[in-house]
């Protein structure tokens, strides 16, 4: 990496003798762990052209050897040659603190400030490696005297915002690395890293700061960050929307939209990346904000993203994999004629693999609009498997539990739907329901409140899968907010089958209902109960984490 | 020996005679065994505390609720009958080990002002995860006689020479700092006070005379060093001038009383205001630039149970060497310790000890330097300990040693 450095800097020819001279060999020998022969070829290159690099190199292999004071005498020799370089009096800076001289480091700050008047790398330098020692008072009056003495801490704001931060002073600190990075970008990481501990009860100022006008690139940026490490998404994009649109904003909403993807955040990731588009089209991006809409459950969205990159596709690959986003689209708005007739009307070649999975996306079209006859004829057109994922899945909505067992049994695919499928049909002996198939159908068609009332009116004629049934019913409820339906379920389990695996999670999830129902005497009520009453549960240390809390939010006559 | 007892108490579901709390490794909450002990103290049971057994493991009567609470609360127990109890002690008396017998829940006061400032205090911290009840007290509590309420009194990170902990050098502009001291004045006033030192040496004195009477006072952080120096400086100045007004008796070091101080003598005190330090008695200064130092491990000295029951009670622990950690005070250089105190933690070859404890009238006092044992380098703004996450605090559990040492029955010494 040092070398790699070094050789950018140097002319050809120079570079040419460099990588044959002391230098190189010095940087190999460190490479290889034989730091005292790294030693004799650093001095060595000190003769030559390359004084930093040999320093900086003599500086490292001390280091290992612990001998880090040896440098000390060499560096004053060379200061007194270069007495302005910034970078050999920085090592002597770090050398005297790795050496535990406190009083020599500060003397040699002093020297560096009087050689160098008018330039902020000795405060730089100086004032860091007091934030790296936890010197913050010492740090605070460097900083005071730098400003005094340069007319202005400008070029100081990254260290006084890592100052600020570190004394937990946040909104000053949000402030002063507003100011840093307007100059220095490159230094967003650090303070994304500086800010991210700021407590919540600090967060709002931390916020107010860094969004007041005029509108920053570098602090827009950085709040994003921040919010995105505090978990909130929604509220990261909300900073980075307002931006000007430009190459900078779209770079910057590009790189945005990577990271919400990473944590899963579908469609603010398709919001940064349509906000991209908006600017400047391109089919790359279009077709991933797409895909994102389509992971986020926004089948519109996604149809008219792929629509657009189908209209300035500059190749048949491109074109081949928006015509499939639109088809899953549609498939996913329940719209699978205007899916097939797509299909069909297209000029692009399609293999067989890809043209099957977008007959697959159809049925899935067809099992949404709640025609599952026409799902398994397109399936029967595709001369599917019995076992095929999809047939096992319109077996199952069909109520035939032993189909869709043997057919899902085999699946390769682990999503959370799958799962719970298969923990249903395996926990009952049942190989016909219509309930189930319903409940499971209306779920499919995305009507979530009948799913519900159906997966528990299943319960009652399944009753070898009653719990889980209700659970999952249950659930459904929870994920709508609907309190007052899933308590009514969850009791149901604590109460009627309370040695079913579920009973400690409807405990856990009644008490968490509770809680939001600002009951927390209730709460402690039901958490005690699952602690007791189920001690080798796997939930039971989260249930003591929940008493703790429960407990504390009580008022204090209880 | 011990291991084989204890396996030889396994588990029952019928009721046992006695419920054996171990605090060694077997333990899976410690903090929250000291809570299952005090609650059954409260409910008028009585308790055994084994010295040295099992980490300082807990005995208590086999009933209903202290099963129902361990359960709970994830504190492990063990039902033991009369004849393993009956073998506990036959070992016991064999080693150095002893039974002390915990009698009544202690009366539990926290000094803390009514909105406490933006960092958190480690026994508060402590008591509540444990779910041991306490109050807290204030100036006009304590002005208005009301610690003899109590039989215990925690003190945190209070400066009692009235300097507010010479915040000012980096906290000036900061809200809190600016309402804090707003708000010490205030009381200061309407107490009868010019300003916030002289209140705070008054404070000072009424916790001596409280101790003198009999309480029991535990302190940490800068609360330890501050509370003897304002003790000292009954009638000297040793305030800075932007704390009262008035600078510092310039010959306050030579003034100081220390035949009045808890656990200090001929400490020199820090004059200027500029450097965050009270005086010479803590050995890390971790907020004076220049003579900061770095952290290593204490050591807690192994007493003997039968001899030294006190001292023993206050270091039970399952760890005996444990990470040191920062507090404005965070130790207390040997050199200006009174020769009569007691070493309870020491930091092995360096000039100051950790952990100190004695006695003062018919009370007595003890001493932990730093601010939070599971939060080595604390900073103002942090967030609190989340102790939930940390219930095996070898740290924190010398914090609840202290909580639970008034509950002991005294009995004569046999020395």
């Amino acid at each position: 990496m040092a070398l790699a450095a070094m050789a950018f800097a140097a002319p050809a020819r120079a570079q040419d003798s460099l990588m044959r001279g002391p230098l190189a060999r010095g940087l190999d020998l460190e490479e290889q762990s034989r730091f005292k022969e790294a030693v004799a070829a650093y001095r060595e290159a000190l003769h030559g052209p390359a004084v930093v690099p040999a320093l900086l190199g003599l500086e490292r292999a001390w280091a290992e050897l612990g001998t880090s004071d040896s440098l000390l005498p060499l560096l004053d020799t060379i200061i007194a040659a270069r007495p302005r370089d910034p970078t050999v009096r920085s090592v002597q800076l770090r050398t005297l603190r790795a050496v535990g001289r406190p009083a020599e480091l500060r003397a040699a700050f002093e020297r560096w400030v009087r050689d160098a008047s008018g330039d902020p790398a000795p405060y730089r330098e100086y004032v860091r490696l007091l934030l790296q020692d936890g010197r913050a008072a010492a740090a605070d009056s460097v900083l005071l005297r730098a400003q005094r003495t340069l007319g202005s801490a400008r070029d100081l704001a990254s260290e006084t915002a890592q100052l600020r931060a570190s004394m937990g002073l946040w909104e000053p600190a949000a402030r002063s690395w507003r100011e840093a990075l307007e100059a220095m970008p490159y230094m967003a990481q650090a303070a994304t890293f500086s800010l991210a501990p700021v407590p919540p009860t600090s967060r709002d100022a931390v916020r107010e700061t860094l969004r007041a006008p005029p509108l920053a690139l570098g602090a827009r940026t950085l709040l994003a960050s921040l919010e995105l490490l505090w978990g909130s998404p929604r509220d990261a994009w909300a900073a980075l929307a307002p931006l000007p649109a430009s190459d900078s904003a779209r770079d910057a909403w590009v790189e945005f939209a990577t990271r919400a993807e990473v944590i899963e955040s579908w469609l603010v990731a398709r919001d940064a990346l349509a906000a991209a588009v908006r600017w400047r089209m391109s089919a790359a991006l279009a077709l991933r904000a797409s895909t994102d809409a389509l992971q986020g459950g926004d089948g519109a969205s996604a149809l008219a993203l792929a629509t657009a990159a189908w209209g300035v596709a500059p190749d048949q690959r491109t074109a081949r994999e928006a015509l499939s986003l639109r088809v899953r689209a549609l498939a996913q708005l329940a719209r699978p004629d205007e899916a097939e007739a797509m299909v069909r009307a297209s000029r692009i070649p399609l293999d067989e693999p890809t043209r099957a999975a977008m007959s697959r996306a159809v049925a899935w079209g067809w099992v949404r609009r709640g025609e599952t006859g026409r799902a398994r004829a397109v399936l029967a057109a595709l001369d599917a498997s019995p076992d095929d994922d999809v047939a096992g899945w319109l077996a199952l909505y069909d109520g035939d539990l032993a189909s869709a067992r043997r057919a899902l049994r085999t699946s390769t695919e682990s999503t959370p739907s799958l799962v719970g499928a298969l923990s249903l049909l395996t926990r009952t002996r049942e190989v016909r329901s219509p309930a189930i198939g319903l409940a499971y159908l209306t779920l499919a068609r995305g009507d979530t409140a009948r799913a519900a009332a159906a997966f528990a009116a299943a319960a009652t004629t399944v009753r070898d899968a009653a719990p889980l049934l209700l659970a999952t019913a249950a659930r459904l409820f929870g994920a709508r907010r609907d309190d007052a339906a899933a308590v009514a379920l969850w009791r149901s389990v604590v109460t009627d089958h309370a040695s079913a695996p579920e009973a400690p999670e409807a405990d856990l999830e009644w008490a968490r209902a509770l809680v939001r129902a600002r009951d927390p005497l209730a709460a402690v009520t039901r958490l005690e109960h699952l602690i007791l009453t189920y001690p080798d549960s796997a939930l039971v240390p989260q249930a003591r984490r929940e008493l703790d809390q429960a407990r504390a939010a009580l008022p204090a006559s209880s | 020996m011990l291991a084989a007892l204890a396996l030889a108490a396994p588990l029952r579901a019928a009721r046992a005679q006695q419920l054996l709390v171990p605090m060694d490794d077997a333990q899976q909450n410690h903090l929250k065994a000291y809570g299952l002990t005090f609650a059954a103290l409260k409910a008028g049971q009585k308790g055994e505390w084994l010295l040295n057994y099992r980490g300082g493991a807990f005995l208590l009567a086999d009933t209903p609720d202290t099963r129902r609470r361990a359960a709970l609360e994830g504190v492990s127990i063990e039902p033991v009958d009369a004849g393993t109890t009956s073998a506990i002690r036959g070992a016991m008396g064999a080693g150095n080990m002893d039974a002390v017998v915990l009698e009544k829940a202690p009366r539990i006061a926290i000094y803390t002002p009514p909105n406490a400032p933006p960092w958190d205090d480690a026994v508060t911290l402590a008591l509540r995860y444990a779910g041991i009840e306490y109050e807290t007290v204030w100036d006009d509590q304590v002005m208005h006689g009301d610690l003899q309420k109590y039989d215990w009194l925690h003190l945190f990170h209070e400066d009692f020479t009235g300097q507010l902990s010479k915040f000012q050098i980096a906290y000036r502009g900061a809200p809190w700092f600016i309402e804090q001291q707003q708000r010490y004045l205030a009381t200061a006033n309407a107490l009868g006070f010019r300003d916030i030192p002289a209140l705070k040496k008054e404070v000072a004195e009424r916790i001596r005379q409280y101790v003198e009477r009999g309480g029991f006072l535990f302190a940490m952080c800068g609360a330890t060093e501050t509370v003897d120096l304002a003790i000292a400086a009954h009638g000297v100045d040793i305030a800075g001038v932007f704390s009262d007004g008035t600078p510092m008796d310039p010959d306050a070091d030579a003034k100081l009383d220390w035949a009045r101080s808890f656990a200090f003598r001929d400490g020199h005190l820090e004059t200027s205001p500029f450097v965050n330090a009270m005086s010479d008695i803590d050995g890390h200064q971790v907020n004076v630039p220049g003579r900061r130092q770095p952290l290593g491990t204490f050591t807690l000295f192994a007493f003997s149970a039968k001899f030294d029951p006190v001292a023993s009670m206050l270091v039970q622990d399952h760890r005996s060497v444990i990470p040191d950690f920062y507090g404005v005070t965070t130790s207390f250089t040997r050199a200006t310790l009174k020769p009569g105190g007691t070493v309870l933690a020491f930091e092995e070859g360096a000039p100051w000890v950790k952990y100190v404890h004695g006695d003062y009238g018919k009370g007595s006092w003890t001493f932990l330097g730093g601010h939070d044992p599971e939060d080595a380098q604390h900073a103002v703004g942090n967030p609190p300990t989340d102790l939930s996450l940390h219930p095996n605090s070898p740290g924190y559990r010398l914090i609840l040693n202290n909580v639970l040492f008034p509950a002991a029955k005294k009995k004569p010494l046999k020395t």
